[in-house]
C-alpha cells in the first residue's frame, strides 16, 4: 500500500495506474501534487507523467470495453468528485480482472462511475444552458464567464462551435481560471495571460439594451398564480445566479 | 427603442399561457457556418419563478384578435393593452437573444387580426427571413392559425421545425361553448393536412437528403384541463387518438388558470395544478411505459387519483400481477413496478445477467425502494405486508411518505 502522487493531469493519473499495476500494488490513495503541499505526505511515491504509458492504459481499457471505457474514465476524472482517482483505479482493476463489466450496474465501482458520469453530464448540460454571452463593445466578439462545479470546459466547446460557427467567442471558467477561445476556425484553450483578455472592455449601450430586454422577457413570462420557488431553485441553484443575466442584481 | 420594450412585455405576457416549450426532436443542424443548431435535445436556458422552463422566445406577433374565446386573455371582449410587432422586430430579437445563448429559438403565436391568412402570412414571413436572410438554424415553432389556407401551412412547414394548432377544450361541445368561432374541424383539418404532407414528403424524398426538411419536429397541441366538465378518461382518450391518428409528437396539458372574468368558464380559486401534473404522468405512462389509456383510466375509474401517481394507482388496482420477480420478469413488467423508472428498468435487465440481483444491487441501480418494496420479489427483501389489502397498502404508502416529509421538515 502506498500513496501515489501525480501532476493533476489525466495522463498523469493514467501513468499512476500503469505504475501501480507494474508494482502489483493497490494504492492507498492517489493525490495530485497541488495537494501534496498540504503537508501530509513526505513519503508519497511521485509518478512522472508519461504520455506513451497513458496511451497504453487507455487502449487497454477500450479493448476490454468495446471502446466505451476511456471516455467514461475521462468524464469521471473531469467530474472532480471526491475519490474519483481511486474509483477510476478500482474500475480499471475490475475491468482487467473480470472483463467488460460496464453493463453490470450491481458492481459498486460501475455504479459509482456512472454516478460521477451523471454528475458531470448534468453540469455539462447546465453550462450549455447557463452560458450568457455579452457582446464586447467595438469588437466582433462574445464573452461569457461560468463557474461550473466540475471541470466541464474540455467537454462543452464542440456544442458551442456548432451553434455559434459564425461568431468569435470566449468562455471563461472563473473557478479554474482558464478559458476556450473560438476564432471562427477552431477552439483554443487560453490562460489568464492571453493578450485577448485585455481587450475585453465594458459593454456597449446596445448590449445593455438586449440584456434589459432579456430581463424584461424573463419577468413577463412568469405566471404568478403558479409560483413555485422550490422548483425554481432546484432547476437554477443560487450558486449559478452570479453569471446569469436574468438573475444577478443589476 | 422604448417601444420595443413595451411591445415585448405585452406580447410575452400574452403568450405565456401556452404550455409548450419543447425545442427538441428536430434534425436541423448548422450548415455553411451559419448561426444556430437545432439537432438533438432541446435546452432549458432558464427557469421562471414558477419553475417552468424557458427554452424559446415565446411571444405573440400580436394580441389583437377578432375572436372571443372565453379562456383567453387576448379575446376581443377583454379590456387589455394591445400591441403588434413588425416582422423585422421579431427577427432582430430572435437573432440577438440567440447569439447570447438565452434561447434555443422562437415560438411565435398570434391573435388573429383581419383574418387567418393575413395573420399566418406574417408568421411565415418571420420564419422565412430567419432562415433565408440570416442563415439561422435554431429552432422555430409556429402556431398554425385555425382556418389558414393549406398553401400557407405548407410554406410554414418548410421553414419551421414544429407547427401546433391548439385543440384547447377536450370536447367539441365544450369548445363550442367557450370559443363560438372555433370548431374541431378547423383544428383537426390543419393537423391532418400537415400530417399527410409530411408523410408524402418522406415517402418521396430521396434517402437522407437534408435540403428539404419539412416540420422535422412534427406537430403538437395543447389541451386546457379544468375549464370544462370532461373527465380525465375523456382527456386522455382524446390525447391518445391525437397521438395515433394525427401523429402528434406531444400533447401539452394546461391546468386552467382563472384569468378570464368571463362567465362561460368556471371561476376557480387556483389553477388545478395537481390534476395537471397527474395527467402529465398518465401521458408519460402511455408514451414511455407501454400503458394503454384503459389501463390508466376507464369507464369504472374515469378520473385519476389526485393523491397518488397513476402508476402506483394501477399497481394497487392490479395486485394479482404483483409482486414482480426482479430476476425473472419481462422488461415490460419491470417497467410497471412503482418506484422503477425507464433507466432503472434497463439497468436491471442488463445487470441481472451478471448475478442474481438482491436488494443492495437494486439500491445501487437507483430503484426507489420505499416505493418498490411492496411490489417486488428479490433476495434480501422480506415482505411482511404481502397480504395486506390494497386500501391499507395505499394508506401505508401515503402515511410513510407523509412521515418522511415531516422528518425532512423537522431536520432541515
Ligand atoms: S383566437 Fe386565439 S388569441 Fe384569439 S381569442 Fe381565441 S385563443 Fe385567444
Amino acid at each position: 500500500m502506498a500513496t501515489y502522487c501525480y501532476d493533476g493531469s489525466f495522463e498523469g493519473l493514467l501513468t499512476v495506474i500503469f505504475r501501480a499495476f507494474e508494482h502489483r500494488s493497490i494504492p492507498e490513495q492517489i493525490i495530485s501534487t497541488e495537494y501534496k503541499q498540504l503537508g501530509l505526505l513526505a513519503s508519497a511515491f511521485t509518478v512522472n507523467t508519461d504520455e506513451l504509458l497513458a496511451e497504453r492504459v487507455l487502449r487497454g481499457i477500450d479493448k476490454r470495453t468495446d471502446n466505451r471505457g476511456s471516455r467514461l474514465i475521462y468524464h469521471m476524472f473531469l467530474s472532480e468528485q471526491d475519490g474519483a482517482e481511486m474509483t477510476i483505479f478500482h474500475l480499471v482493476k475490475n475491468l482487467v480482472d473480470k472483463g467488460d463489466i460496464l453493463s453490470n450496474f450491481g458492481n459498486p465501482y460501475v455504479a459509482k462511475a456512472y454516478q460521477m458520469d451523471k454528475m458531470i453530464g448534468r453540469e455539462v448540460h447546465r453550462m450549455h444552458a447557463f452560458v450568457r454571452f455579452q457582446k464586447v463593445a467595438d469588437a466582433d466578439m462574445y464573452f461569457a464567464i461560468i463557474n461550473p462545479s466540475c471541470n466541464v470546459l474540455p467537454l462543452i466547446g464542440e456544442h458551442f462551435v456548432k451553434r455559434y460557427a459564425d461568431q468569435k467567442w470566449i468562455i471563461w471558467d472563473a473557478v479554474r481560471n482558464y478559458g476556450i477561445y473560438y476564432d471562427l476556425q477552431r477552439e483554443i484553450f487560453i490562460e489568464p495571460d492571453h493578450p485577448l483578455l485585455k481587450t475585453l472592455v465594458e459593454s456597449s449601450k446596445q448590449e445593455d439594451c438586449y440584456q434589459q430586454l432579456w430581463v424584461d422577457y424573463f419577468n413577463s413570462v412568469n405566471i404568478r398564480e403558479r409560483k413555485n420557488t422550490k422548483l425554481h431553485l432546484r432547476h437554477m441553484p443560487k450558486r449559478y445566479w452570479r453569471y446569469l443575466t436574468e438573475k444577478h442584481s443589476r | 427603442m422604448s417601444k420595443i420594450f413595451e411591445k415585448l412585455k405585452v406580447l410575452a405576457d400574452a403568450a405565456k399561457y401556452d404550455a409548450s416549450c419543447a425545442s427538441s426532436g428536430s434534425k436541423r443542424f448548422n450548415q455553411n457556418k451559419g448561426l444556430g443548431n437545432a439537432e438533438g435535445m432541446g435546452i432549458c436556458h432558464s427557469y421562471t419563478e414558477d419553475g417552468r422552463c424557458v427554452s424559446l422566445l415565446k411571444i405573440l406577433f400580436t394580441n389583437h384578435c377578432i375572436y372571443d374565446c372565453a379562456y383567453c386573455v387576448s379575446r376581443r371582449s377583454n379590456d387589455v393593452r394591445r400591441a403588434a410587432f413588425t416582422v423585422e422586430e421579431v427577427v432582430d430579437l430572435t437573432i440577438n437573444f440567440y447569439r447570447r445563448n438565452y434561447i434555443e429559438g422562437l415560438f411565435l403565436s398570434s391573435g388573429i387580426f383581419k383574418n387567418p391568412d393575413y395573420t399566418m402570412e406574417r408568421l411565415v414571413r418571420v420564419a422565412k427571413q430567419l432562415r433565408l436572410n440570416h442563415n439561422f438554424h435554431g429552432y422555430i415553432h409556429l402556431k398554425a392559425i385555425p382556418g389558414a389556407s393549406p398553401e400557407l401551412l405548407k410554406e410554414a412547414g418548410l421553414y419551421a421545425d414544429r407547427l401546433s394548432v391548439n385543440i384547447e377544450l377536450p370536447s367539441e361541445t365544450s369548445l363550442q361553448k367557450v370559443a363560438p368561432e372555433k370548431q374541431y374541424r378547423d383544428i383537426l383539418g390543419p393537423m391532418n393536412y400537415l400530417k399527410e404532407e409530411k408523410e408524402e414528403r418522406s415517402d418521396h424524398r430521396p434517402q437522407r437528403s437534408k435540403t428539404q426538411l419539412f416540420l422535422p419536429a412534427g406537430q403538437s397541441t395543447q389541451m386546457i384541463v379544468g375549464a370544462s366538465p370532461e373527465s380525465d378518461y375523456q382527456v386522455l382518450r382524446l390525447a391518445d387518438s391525437l397521438y395515433q391518428r394525427q401523429k402528434l409528437k406531444r400533447v401539452y396539458y394546461s391546468g386552467y388558470i382563472p384569468i378570464a372574468t368571463d362567465n362561460r368558464v368556471p371561476a376557480l380559486k387556483a389553477p388545478p395544478l395537481i390534476r395537471e401534473n397527474r395527467v402529465y404522468q398518465a401521458d408519460w405512462l402511455m408514451r414511455f411505459y407501454q400503458f394503454s389509456v384503459d389501463e390508466i383510466v376507464n369507464e369504472a375509474t374515469p378520473n385519476l387519483d389526485l393523491d397518488i401517481d397513476p402508476k402506483l394507482s394501477y399497481a394497487l388496482r392490479n395486485r394479482h400481477l404483483f409482486p414482480v420477480d426482479i430476476n425473472q420478469a419481462d422488461y415490460e413488467m419491470i417497467l410497471r413496478i412503482p418506484g422503477v423508472g425507464v433507466k432503472s428498468a434497463q439497468k436491471i435487465v442488463s445487470s441481472r445477467i451478471y448475478q442474481k440481483l438482491n436488494i443492495d444491487h437494486l439500491q445501487r441501480i437507483g430503484v426507489v425502494m420505499k416505493r418498490a418494496r411492496y411490489f417486488i420479489k428479490c433476495p434480501g427483501l422480506y415482505n411482511a405486508n404481502s397480504d395486506i389489502s390494497s386500501k391499507d397498502l395505499r394508506s401505508l404508502i401515503l402515511s410513510g411518505e407523509q412521515q418522511n416529509s415531516l422528518q425532512l421538515a423537522l431536520f432541515s
